[in-house]
């Protein structure tokens, strides 16, 4: 099947640095795939450049299959792909239903008497959450006197809302807790069941192993491969990812500067 | 009888009111452009003070901070709001104030000016005038330039444009009269600006004689121009306006008058004026008040000097 | 999480929210201070010209000159950007139009169109400069406070060798544009029909429009407006345009009142403006505010000014009152911020 979204053989380099070198990565409809890296490993390059922020250095970016070029986020939103950011999603002093339109506002009337239609907005941001599970008590109350898993629940139901058709999430749940990164992980799985494709970044092997189909490896910059989920155990990827071997020669150094400590101590004890 | 005793109650109530309220009732507001806070305006404010006092009637004095005329408009709209029984205002700009100066005058407000305003204060609606006329002074200064023998004199005017200044360099012209020639030695605010701009006026020109500053900003950094090239005390040396460097200067015979414009003055008698105005009806018969130009000599300064730190002069 | 049955809970919360939703409003604040200053002065005052018809023109004329000011700075700073050239504006747009007219013989409408033409480029430079350098705003007008007004003194002096340039009242007679901007309508002046029309229209703006949605979401996350594809450059560009001709109108305003336009004029309006956008809501920090709430500022300015005069105290405590009333204004509005937005 033709994937959603596509990057091919892409290399982004910011002066001397190399953010990202020959990475493939492609998405396909009602399917999760899960990006993993350690922090640096170039997850949020890649990211940036399928939502319109950065534009590749190297490579191309294929949208159901027709080669693009984004010059602007605008231009990822217009092409399908709803990018959630980690921190910056919503804007905690506007109330729901303003975080919801913002940049797509619906408007009544003509010309310089347009103006932002909050009724339809307000009877919309409920429905739409609602189907999501959500009771939205008072669409105008502030986004920020919401929890951390219902502020990212409204930012993807307004991805899923505006007609996107690639979900990509920025590390959602890293910042909030077990019961909360319930309702998120669940949210994503219903977005799946809607035939989304949806790019889960994380470098949380546990959220990410119960919803996703695929997994892709980032470690500085490389890809390290793609696996299907039956393919590779829980562990290996965990292993592959956090870098067993530099775990092992880690533990190996603090045993031996623990052994010398002691025996420093025991030498200076005697005289 | 009955009848006798009514129209006698009644006359003495309507002679009552014919003498106009007493004085304890009396509240004057003097709304000014310049702030207490200022050294020249601050011995008005003494002068207003002084008159309230013995007067016996209550005055508030009301400026902006700054030059500020909107400001100062404003300010006049309250005091006419609050419906005193006189105003008196200076007039540094006629077109900016006269609208509200107008509106006094139309809600039956009798209007005094003082300081500023002697050629536009009668369109207005305004009773008198107390103050020193710009021209008239320039023209006694020139006067005495010319006895003292100036032939050829400098204006230093730090403000080319405004008018008042303006006209007291061309009254000093008209004064020093037909044997004489001035010109008008344009400058800024800056001190250091002037000093220079004397300095180089004068060394450009050996021969001048005589040299008029409009007031201290342009008469103290003359004082360290001439101090400089080391021609203090050679030219004949006159200013406008006081202050204790000017005094100074006079005392040490450096210089060969100061023109005090008495400023106190046009703090007292507005007051005195209005009171007797607003009580019986009296007025001066001149339209304009002169309280200057006063001239202050190297034998007069030492007085001066010891009633400027009293604040009257 | 299951749906709960809508009826029953949508029907109590909306009682608690009306009061809730009045509570969480930005110039709630403003409102009341505005309730609490006038009744002080018409206690204290209220006899000796506070009240009087006269006495409320001279206050409310006060409050509407800053108060068109203010709103413009109003949805600048909920934008999330400072303007501080707006004193000197003041200053450069009435010497632009004095010049014009009394140098060289323009007729008094022009000048005033040219004025505004000006504005409109004060405030793209000023937006301009914001986008490209990513400097704070407060640095990059502060640079134009002092260029504008640098330049203002130094064309005026080159020009006309003063400060001042009178003489526009004569010109301003039967000319169709100067007429907008003086006299009085119904016994008010015509500044506070400006401040009213003004005061509606951004309003309207900011909370009716999509652009105003803009604003919010541009002063509270320029990253995430960015990203949910708002113009955030756009958007900066026309609120710093919009100061430059509020501060146009006020010039104007003020040169055809006075019939003179001075160098020195528009002194610390900037602070003023902040000072009552901060006192009606506005967060320094920008995305949250209101510009009814600013309007009620300027209000409160105006009484405040104009009132302690007829109070009898001395006006230089006038300074005192305002610093006061400023902390006081910006607790209360911090209160209120914290229950509108604390999580529950």
């Amino acid at each position: 099947m033709t994937p959603l979204i596509e990057a091919r053989r892409v290399s982004k380099y910011f002066g001397s640095v190399i953010a990202l070198k020959d990475i493939s990565f492609a998405v396909n409809p009602a399917e999760v795939h899960c990006l993993l890296g350690d922090n640096g490993a170039g997850k949020s390059t890649l990211i940036k450049i399928f939502s319109g922020v950065h534009k590749p250095s190297e490579g191309t970016l294929l949208v159901e299959g027709h080669e693009v070029v984004f010059n602007s986020p605008r231009d990822a939103l217009d092409a399908g792909i709803a990018t959630v950011h980690q921190h910056l999603s919503v804007q905690p002093l506007m109330s729901v239903t303003r975080n919801f339109f913002t940049g797509r506002e619906p408007t009544k009337g003509w010309g310089l008497f347009s103006y932002f239609d909050l009724t339809f907005a307000e009877k919309t941001v409920r429905e739409e959450m609602s189907k999501m599970g959500i009771d939205i008590r008072d669409p105008s109350q502030a986004v920020g006197t919401m929890s951390g898993g219902e502020r990212q629940c409204v930012a993807i139901a307004r991805a899923v809302y505006f007609g996107a058709k690639a979900l990509i999430l920025d590390e959602p749940t890293s910042a909030l807790g077990v019961k909360q990164a319930g309702v998120v992980l669940r949210y994503i799985v219903q977005a799946k069941a809607r035939g989304l494709g949806v790019v889960f970044i994380t470098h949380n092997v546990h959220h990410a192993y119960p919803v996703a189909d695929r997994f892709t490896l980032l470690k500085r910059g490389r890809s390290l491969g793609t696996f299907a989920k039956g393919e590779v155990p829980r562990e290996a990827i965990l292993s592959m990812m956090a870098g067993q071997e530099e775990l092992e020669a880690l533990e190996a150094e603090l045993a031996e500067s623990a052994r010398h400590g002691a025996a420093l101590a025991a030498a200076s004890s005697r005289s | 009888m009955k009848r006798l005793l009514l129209f006698s109650a009644l006359l003495a109530f309507g002679l009552a009111f014919a003498q106009g309220p007493a004085r304890a009732d009396i509240r004057i507001i003097v709304v000014s452009h310049g702030s207490a806070a200022d050294p020249f305006w601050s011995v008005v404010k003494n002068g207003v003070d002084q008159a309230a006092a013995d007067m016996g009637v209550s005055v508030e004095y009301l400026a902006p901070e700054i030059f500020d005329m909107p400001r100062m408009a404003h300010l006049i709209d309250a005091a006419i709001a609050a419906r005193p029984h006189g105003l008196v205002v200076s007039i540094p700009d006629a077109d900016a104030l006269g609208r509200s100066i107008r509106a006094a005058v139309a809600e039956g407000i009798p209007v005094i000016s003082m300081n500023s305003g002697s050629d536009v204060f009668q369109g207005l609606g305004v009773l008198r005038h107390v103050g020193q006329t710009e021209y008239e002074a320039g023209f006694g200064a020139g006067q005495r330039m010319a006895a003292a023998g100036v032939t050829i004199a400098i204006c230093v005017n730090q403000e080319v444009g405004n008018v008042a200044l303006d006209l007291r360099c061309q009254g000093f012209q008209d004064g020093l009269g037909e044997g004489a020639s001035t010109s008008v030695l344009a400058v800024g605010t800056d001190p250091v600006e002037v000093r220079s701009a004397v300095m180089a006026a004068l060394s450009a020109n050996p021969d001048i004689d005589g040299v008029l500053a409009l007031g201290p900003l342009g008469a103290e950094p003359t004082i360290a121009a001439l101090e400089q090239i080391g021609r203090l005390g050679q030219v004949v040396f006159g200013t406008f306006d006081l202050s204790p460097l000017i005094l100074e200067t006079l005392v040490a015979g450096n210089m060969a008058f100061a023109i005090d414009q008495q400023q106190y003055l046009q703090g007292y008698l507005p007051i005195v004026f209005l009171t007797l105005y607003i009580q019986y009806g009296l007025l001066p018969g001149s339209e304009v008040i002169l309280t200057g130009p006063g001239f202050v000599t190297p034998e007069t300064a030492a007085q001066v000097i010891e009633l400027a730190a009293r604040g009257i002069r | 999480m299951a749906t709960r049955a809508k009826p029953i809970t949508d029907e109590r919360v909306r009682k608690v929210g009306i009061v809730n939703k009045l509570l969480s409003r930005p110039e709630l604040g403003a409102v009341v201070g505005a309730i609490l200053v006038f009744a002080f002065f018409s206690l204290v005052a209220g006899d000796r010209g506070f009240l009087s018809s006269r006495g409320i023109v001279s206050w409310l004329e006060v409050s509407a000159q800053l108060g068109i000011l203010a709103v413009a700075v109003s949805l600048l700073m909920i934008g999330g950007q400072f303007d501080l050239s707006i004193g000197s504006m003041i200053a450069a747009a009435g010497m632009v139009i004095a010049i014009s007219v009394v140098v060289y013989g323009w007729p008094m409408w022009a000048a005033i169109l040219l004025a505004f033409a000006f504005a409109g480029l004060v405030g793209f430079i000023n937006g301009y400069l914001v986008n490209r350098t990513g400097l704070p705003s407060f640095i990059v007008t502060l640079a134009l406070l002092f260029v504008l007004r640098g330049a203002t003194i130094g064309f005026t002096r080159l020009i006309t060798g003063r400060t001042q340039v009178p003489g526009l009242h004569p010109q301003a007679e039967g000319d169709w544009l100067a007429f907008l901007f003086s006299g009085t309508l119904f016994g008010l002046p015509v500044s506070i029909y400006w401040w009213l029309a003004l005061t509606i229209l951004a309003t309207w703006i900011l909370l009716r429009t999509r652009f105003g949605n803009w604003i919010f979401a541009t002063g509270g996350d320029p990253e995430a407006a960015r990203n949910a594809g708002v113009p955030v450059q756009r958007v900066r560009i026309i609120l710093f345009i919009g100061t430059a001709v509020a501060a146009t109108i006020f010039a104007t305003l003020q040169v055809l009142a006075a019939g003179s336009a001075d160098v020195a004029r528009g002194r610390l309006k900037e602070f003023e403006a902040i000072i009552a956008t901060v006192i009606g809501g506005t967060l320094l920090t920008g995305g949250y505010g209101s510009a009814i709430g600013a309007t009620f500022g300027a209000l409160i300015f105006g009484m405040v000014q104009q009132g302690i005069f007829f109070t009898g105290v001395n006006t230089d405590w006038f300074q005192v009152f305002l610093g006061v009333m400023l902390l006081i204004a910006v607790l209360v509005n911090r209160y209120i911020r914290h229950r509108a937005t604390v999580a529950k």
